[in-house]
């Protein structure tokens, strides 16, 4: 038995503590307009926090395996929660969408737990079968990944999505699947945008906001120049911590999406590096895990959280500095949202358990 | 072997993100720094609020020093409708202290701006008022400073300087012109506002309003003055359509002193008409000159030596036969047979004709415009006209002759005395000017300094020294005796000039001026008067303008400084003319040695003694002779 990695457990800590010091920051002038009390966000998120760091621990002394076994029950659950949630009275709509199960203020997401459920299922199955027929080794997957998207497009939340189709993509990549399997899937893809597209025409003003946010400054271009506003001025050193001016109802809801343009007003490109190099510390400890560990199961599970992390952490960056249309993707550890933060700290939890079996 | 494979597509799955990093924290790095300057303006622009100081305006001075346009400070009244706490408080006591409607003050607290100035109810307030709002003491209520244009001395120089509105913008004369140097650069606060208009607990900034720079003039106040006087005086007491009046340096084409009434008050110039505002007669009106032109032939001839003054004679039998045309002398009956000295000094129509006669049209029109007619002088004031001359293709023995003695032609009054200055300056033609310098208030730095611009050369230093002497006798012995100022040379011309209305002469409307100049040795000032169609009175320049202009004249010598002369041309009086003699210098003398200089005037004594204590008026005075002298006497 090896000890846990400690540097994936403390650059964890720190990024979830930093997160919850610049949720208070960024949401304080908003809480106290909304709801009287500067610290509303502060506490519920501190609550997720406190509550996230337990099911961390205990997660990391259950052993993976537990999650071969019981793939099926997960994935199953996972499915069911989705379905449930499109149930008018049941899940209830947050800007726009029928993501949550509501419970006063708080609410949960499906959606983030699919994410895990998904991943463990497909890690179960491809250790589980050799990569030779696609046509009968990939397309139960394939089945199971259409019908979790389609349950998550009828929220709709195309960011988490987007996610889990990725994770699910990567893990088949990294399984030896043929490239000519990817490049189908990619014409594929494509086409499905364009679908997407024709179905929901709000999307096109996304895209074009994107290229050039000033053509639409008030309307689909509006998040992104408010976003550029807090970063561009932040400079070199920011304008120090408390400081910002774009958290003053300028950003709407700086702490969730766009907490990362609000550090980067308030701290400055020296902030921002020190943030990048410990999401950079976090994806590369998950990665050299997945590379050490024989077990195959445990190598494509912890790749596929290593991954689903990294690519939610990438998208909602692009997104914030303008390189890619708004998705509607948090920031994992940093934005606000219970949900998000518990899955994720559940999967480093998972992380955490498959580190100390490196050496088996 | 298998792990290999799955290991090398997870290597390649991290070269890939790390490379996602890299372009994401360039991305950062290129927005915090390159695009920082940009983007900080940008959204400067949309954190500050600003509230404007006004800037004070230039000052508008004459070059002795007195301000003629300058700045009262008032202060306006400015809402920021997000910070006002008490919406309905604010709109009931406002509209009280202000006397409007409580809608109005409704309508801007409401309005969905960042800050709104009460306009135009809350402009420009008195100190009173300002001071009721500001003990109200009320959020988002704020009073601004703002300079308000004022013209202490009202219609002074009023078309020259012109007006400006209510942002202080100048809409004409100088004001205008000038109004980039004039205009001055706006300072305020700047605040930091959340998107929801309230102020930002950071500190604000203070930019300092910038003053606009102060307009120098070229304009002597006192000669102003008395220009001012002596045409509103002609305009009361003749009933005057109008009068207008230059006095210019010859030396160099400074204005000294411009005028036109009627004028306007440019505080109030919403009372005015436009065409009042806009008409500066004296460089805007064109008409016939008359005889003022003459001096123009006068010249042209002894440039061109086809005239000798002191030898040549004419006879002038009272009119002239020009291809049929019968052009008469102004004296019925004609002035019989004089020299071309006596010709000008009487102003004698027929005699200017054989001058025109003798030049032949080509010379006499290369002269006329070589004075600058027909084209504008370039003065720097608005509204300037060109006036108009006949075309010399069309120009036949009748035209030639009408010209010769200045009718036919139509001509302003900045060109008539620029080019009469050219004519006894020694030749030069310069371009009139108004404006002296343009300074700085603060540092005195001189932004931009007006030289003199010599146009041309027009005729020689000989001739004009000649032509000053024939003007000189015009004064002393012609025309313009009512110019004539007892111990100083004066030159000088009158004229006299029926008015065109659509193509014809109109009866007993007339156009009357004088040009003079002093001292006719060396001549510092050239004074120009017309007075519009003036009734009651016998309308001749030397009747009505010639007095007008010697009494500028008088003010001008005091202001100049201009030394009497010794060798004066002694003034020939007609019987009704009054005499006048100098009151010696005889303080401290004893009476009975000097009472035989006194023969001239009736004596009141004061005291008792033989020494002369005190005169009055003082000596060196010219007074009507049989006027009254009061000297006190001691021992």
């Amino acid at each position: 038995m090896k000890k846990i990695d400690k540097v994936l457990l403390y650059s964890v800590i720190i990024l979830s503590l930093f997160g919850l010091l610049m949720i208070y920051s960024s949401s304080s002038i908003w809480a106290e307009y909304k709801f009287n009390d500067p610290y509303k966000y502060l506490k519920s998120q501190g609550i997720f926090l406190f509550l996230g760091y337990i099911i961390m621990f205990f997660i990391s002394k259950i052993d993976f395996k537990i999650y071969k076994k019981y793939s099926n029950i997960i994935l199953m659950i996972c499915l069911g929660l989705l379905i449930l949630v499109l149930i008018p009275g049941i899940g209830t709509i947050r800007n726009g969408s029928r993501s949550w199960f509501g419970i006063g203020p708080l609410g949960i997401q499906p959606s983030e737990a699919a994410k895990i459920g998904l991943i463990i299922f497909t890690s179960k199955y491809l250790s589980n079968n050799k990569i030779k027929d696609i046509k009968h080794s990939i397309l139960p997957i394939l089945i199971i990944l259409f019908l979790t998207f389609a349950l998550i497009m009828l929220q709709p939340d195309l960011g988490t999505g987007v996610i889990i189709v990725m994770s699910v993509i990567s893990l088949l990549f990294i399984s030896g699947v043929n490239m000519s399997f990817f490049i189908k899937m990619g014409i594929l893809g494509l086409i499905g945008i364009i679908v997407l597209i024709i179905i929901a025409p709000y999307r096109i003003a996304r895209i074009t906001s994107f290229i050039n946010p000033w053509s639409d400054p008030l309307g689909s271009g509006f998040q992104i120049i408010q976003s550029l506003y807090a970063i561009g001025p932040g400079g070199l050193l920011g304008m120090g911590i408390g400081n910002s001016i774009q958290k003053h109802f300028y950003l709407p809801e700086p702490q969730t999406d766009f907490i990362f343009s609000i550090i980067s007003e308030e701290l400055g490109f020296a902030g921002i590096l020190i943030v990048s190099l410990l999401f950079i510390t976090i994806i590369y400890r998950g990665i050299k895990i997945s590379l050490s560990i024989e077990d195959k199961f445990a190598k494509y599970l912890s790749f596929g959280i290593t991954f689903s992390i990294t690519f939610q952490s990438i998208l909602n960056l692009m997104v914030v500095i303008g390189l890619i249309p708004v998705t509607g993707v948090t920031l994992p550890f940093l934005s606000y949202g219970g949900s998000s933060l518990i899955i994720s700290l559940l999967e480093i939890g998972i992380l955490l358990n498959i580190s100390k079996k490196e050496d088996l | 072997m298998f792990t290999k494979g799955i290991n090398k597509r997870i290597k390649i799955i991290l070269l890939v993100i790390i490379f996602l990093f890299l372009i994401i924290i360039i991305r950062v790095f290129y927005i915090q720094v390159f695009d920082y300057k940009k983007l900080n303006n940008l959204a400067s622009n949309l954190w500050n609020r600003n509230l404007i100081i006004g800037a004070n305006r230039g000052r508008i001075l004459t070059s002795d020093n007195i301000v003629v346009a300058d700045n009262t400070t008032t202060v306006s009244l400015v809402v920021v409708p997000n910070q006002i706490k008490n919406k309905d408080d604010v709109i009931r006591d406002l509209a009280k202290i202000l006397d409007v409607n409580e809608n109005k003050i409704s309508e801007h607290v409401n309005k969905k701006s960042s800050v709104e100035i009460i306009h135009p109810e809350g402009r420009k307030l008195s100190f009173a008022i300002a001071d009721k709002i500001n003990n109200l003491n009320y959020d988002g209520v704020y009073l601004l400073k703002e300079g308000k244009r004022s013209y202490p001395y009202d219609t002074l120089l009023s078309h020259s300087i012109g007006y400006v509105g209510i942002d202080n913008q100048g809409l004409s004369g100088l004001e205008l012109k000038y109004d980039k140097y004039l205009t001055g650069t706006n300072g305020a606060i700047k605040y930091y506002s959340d998107a929801k208009g309230n102020k930002l607990n950071k500190s604000s900034i203070y930019v300092e309003p910038t003053d606009g720079l102060d307009l120098y003039l070229t304009i002597n106040y006192n000669i102003q003055s008395a220009v001012e006087r002596e045409l509103n005086n002609a305009i009361s007491k003749y009933n005057a359509d109008g009068a207008w009046a230059i006095v210019m340096n010859p030396q160099n084409g400074e204005i000294l002193a411009i005028s036109s009434k009627p004028d306007f008050s440019p505080s109030n110039y919403k009372n005015y008409d436009i065409e009042t505002i806009n008409r500066n007669l004296a460089i805007w009106s064109t008409y016939e000159p008359g005889s003022t032109f003459k001096i123009i032939t006068l010249a042209a001839s002894i440039e061109e030596k086809t005239v000798d003054l002191l030898k040549d004679t004419f006879y002038d039998g009272g009119s002239v036969n020009v291809e049929g045309a019968r052009i008469r002398c102004w004296k019925a009956g004609g002035h019989g047979s004089q020299t071309y000295l006596e010709v000008v000094q009487n102003s004698c129509n027929p005699g200017f004709v054989s001058l025109g006669n003798k030049l032949g049209k080509e010379r006499l029109f290369k002269y006329i415009k070589e004075f600058g007619f027909g084209s504008k002088t370039g003065i720097d004031l608005n509204g300037e006209s060109n006036g108009i001359l006949f075309n010399l293709d069309n120009v036949g023995p009748v035209e030639l002759a009408t010209t010769s003695f200045g009718q036919g032609i139509s001509v302003t009054a900045i060109q008539q005395i620029t080019a009469v200055s050219a004519a006894i300056n020694g030749g030069f033609l310069y371009k009139p000017y108004i404006v002296k310098r343009i300074v700085e208030p603060n540092t005195g730095e001189i932004i931009l300094e007006n030289s003199p611009k010599l146009m041309r050369n027009v005729i020689s230093k000989e001739t004009s020294q000649t032509v000053r002497m024939a003007l000189e006798t015009v004064v002393a012995y012609g025309t313009g005796r009512n110019a004539y100022i007892e111990g100083y040379r004066i030159g000088g011309k009158t004229g006299t000039a029926q008015k065109v209305k659509n193509g014809v002469y109109m009866t007993g409307n007339y156009i009357l001026s004088f040009v003079g100049f002093l001292p006719a040795d060396n001549p510092k000032a050239v004074i120009y008067v017309a007075i519009d169609n003036p009734k009651g009175v016998v309308q001749y320049g030397g009747t009505v303008s010639a007095p007008i202009a010697k009494n500028i004249m008088i003010d001008v010598i005091e202001e100049l400084n201009i030394k009497g002369s010794d060798y004066t041309l002694e003034k020939t009086y007609n019987w009704y003319d009054t005499k006048y003699a100098k009151i010696p210098n005889i303080i401290g003398s004893n009476i009975d040695d000097v009472k035989k200089n006194l023969k001239d005037f009736t004596i009141e004594y004061a005291g008792n003694g033989k020494i002369i204590k005190e005169i009055s008026p003082s000596g060196g005075t010219y007074i009507p002779i049989g006027s009254t002298i009061k000297i006190l006497l001691g021992n």
